[in-house]
């Protein structure tokens, strides 16, 4: 009865939207702490993305596009980013994991960190380019390389050591 | 909204639409920022406000983490740095005594010169809540706002030179604007050759030199401080030195680490009244010299002897 019951069908699915918010701001101020470590002063890896593109992939939720707008806000005036620019990352990252993953090419899992890769520096590229637009001038390109870069490592990491974690829990329920 | 289900597809499918909307929207919010309206400002100065308790509670941990890590590495280089320390101090006593010598004197050439006395500046040191870290913005929260008398362009600056300037206030809390970030830009001048110029973040380590004259020749290791021109900053804070690069472009390289930032001073007496010539009589270099007034320098006393026209 309460299964089909519409209140409490948008009541369940509120309550989820609202976890996966709260656990993303969560993994958003992990990131940006993150430069408090020496290793991570020019910039941090980008936590983010690595979760949504795992939550989508590999848990199969499809965060929606307001969760991703307020985050990106947040994330912006948490680092005096130009209100919007994070916003749009996650909605073209959200759009390209769709498009590249589900869509069309299917589905391997050692085939990950390269879509992973493309999906990354396509929309981390868009974002840049419009950047460059809006500034008229060139930053310097070493953050942006080490951004980019850490954040390529860190994902088959973070995928090896979850895959590491389920198999031993598999292992110990066996 | 967040649904576990397989069909995952199709409500993507369904939100394209809106994917690319929100999109859109997103790129006026960004146009609409860059355009600094103040209502865009006031929401940012509040959510800052809003968020800063659960920024710094959730940013807590991990720069405690952070800091044993500091602590650990730096413990097992703690013989070197005594040594470094103990030729470090033994330097500073001899610059010390030197520096107060240097001091008397220019203390007496300055009442001889009747030079104005510096403006105490008011300074506030708060926290910096978060760290600069952005790869599109380097910016830092501190918490004070408008309840201690923080305004926007107000100066930020630490124990070793300028960090920045203040952008954005809210009631609690404050955002400056570090020198590395691309959009900062500060008048300066090379301290060796009295060159004026601007120095602009690059989101990077190193600050670029602009407007600076093709006559100027830059010396590598030359201190570069605030200019004061414009009348934003106040002058003679220490900005950086000059450092060259392989392609042998001129750069500055800040004296302040910007990760290093713990706590930050903001100079809350921004206006600095440009003095009236016509109630300031000392001996001044480019005075302007009345017409009833013959200066002619100081007698053997050591007094200063005013000749008038009209005798």
């Amino acid at each position: 009865m309460i299964k089909h019951n519409k209140f409490f069908d948008y009541f369940y699915k509120f309550s989820l939207s609202a976890l996966f918010f709260a656990f993303l701001f969560c993994i958003l101020n992990l990131q940006t702490s993150l430069s408090f470590f020496s290793m991570f002063e020019i910039s941090t890896p980008s936590l983010i993305s690595i979760t949504i593109y795992l939550f989508i992939v590999r848990l199969n939720i499809n965060p929606s596009n307001i969760t991703l707008l307020l985050i990106g806000f947040l994330h912006d005036i948490m680092i005096g980013n130009n209100i919007g620019t994070t916003s749009i990352f996650l909605l073209l990252f959200k759009y390209f994991t769709y498009s590249l993953i589900l869509e069309k090419v299917n589905k391997k899992n050692q085939e990950d960190w390269i879509y992973f890769t493309i999906i990354f520096i396509f929309s981390f590229g868009i974002v840049f380019l419009f950047y460059l637009v809006i500034n008229f001038s060139i930053p310097e390109l070493s953050p942006i390389f080490f951004h980019v870069g850490i954040t390529l490592i860190l994902f088959p990491i973070i995928n090896i050591s979850i895959n590491f974690f389920s198999f031993i829990s598999r292992l110990l329920k066996s | 909204m967040v649904s576990g289900k397989p069909s995952n597809l199709k409500s993507f499918k369904n939100s394209k639409k809106s994917n690319f909307i929100l999109v859109f929207l997103c790129l006026i919010l960004v146009f609409l920022g860059k355009l600094d309206l103040i209502a865009i400002r006031n929401i940012k100065a509040f959510l800052s406000d809003f968020l800063e308790p659960v920024t710094f509670a959730l940013n807590k941990p991990v720069k405690e983490i952070a800091g044993v890590f500091e602590d650990v590495k730096s413990a097992g280089s703690l013989r070197e740095e005594n040594i470094r320390l103990k030729s470090e101090i033994r330097k500073l006593r001899v610059i010390n005594s030197k520096a107060s010598s240097q001091e008397f004197e220019m203390l007496e050439l300055r009442q001889l010169l009747k030079v104005l006395p510096d403006k105490k500046n008011n300074i506030i040191t708060a926290r910096g809540i978060t760290a600069p870290g952005g790869v599109f913005a380097n910016t830092v929260l501190i918490n004070a706002g408008e309840d201690y008398g923080i305004k926007v362009g107000q100066p930020a600056i630490s124990s070793l030179g300028l960090v920045g300037y203040v952008v954005n206030v809210g009631l609690k809390t404050s955002r400056i604007l570090l020198l590395i970030d691309i959009n900062s830009m500060i008048p300066i001048y090379l301290t060796n050759s009295n060159w004026p110029a601007v120095a602009q973040g690059q989101n990077g380590k190193l600050l670029k030199l602009k407007f600076l004259s093709s006559k100027a020749e830059p010396i590598e290791g030359e201190v570069v401080q605030t200019s004061g021109h414009g009348n934003r900053l106040p002058a003679g804070i220490n900005v950086g030195k000059i450092v060259k690069s392989f392609s042998g472009k001129y750069y500055i390289k800040p004296t302040v680490d910007f990760h290093r930032l713990t706590y930050i001073s903001i100079i809350t007496n921004k206006i600095f009244q440009p003095f009236l010539s016509k109630t300031f009589d000392g001996f001044a270099p480019l005075q302007k010299p009345e017409s009833s007034i013959n200066l002619k320098g100081l007698n053997l006393s050591g007094k200063r002897v005013i000749e008038s026209n009209d005798n």
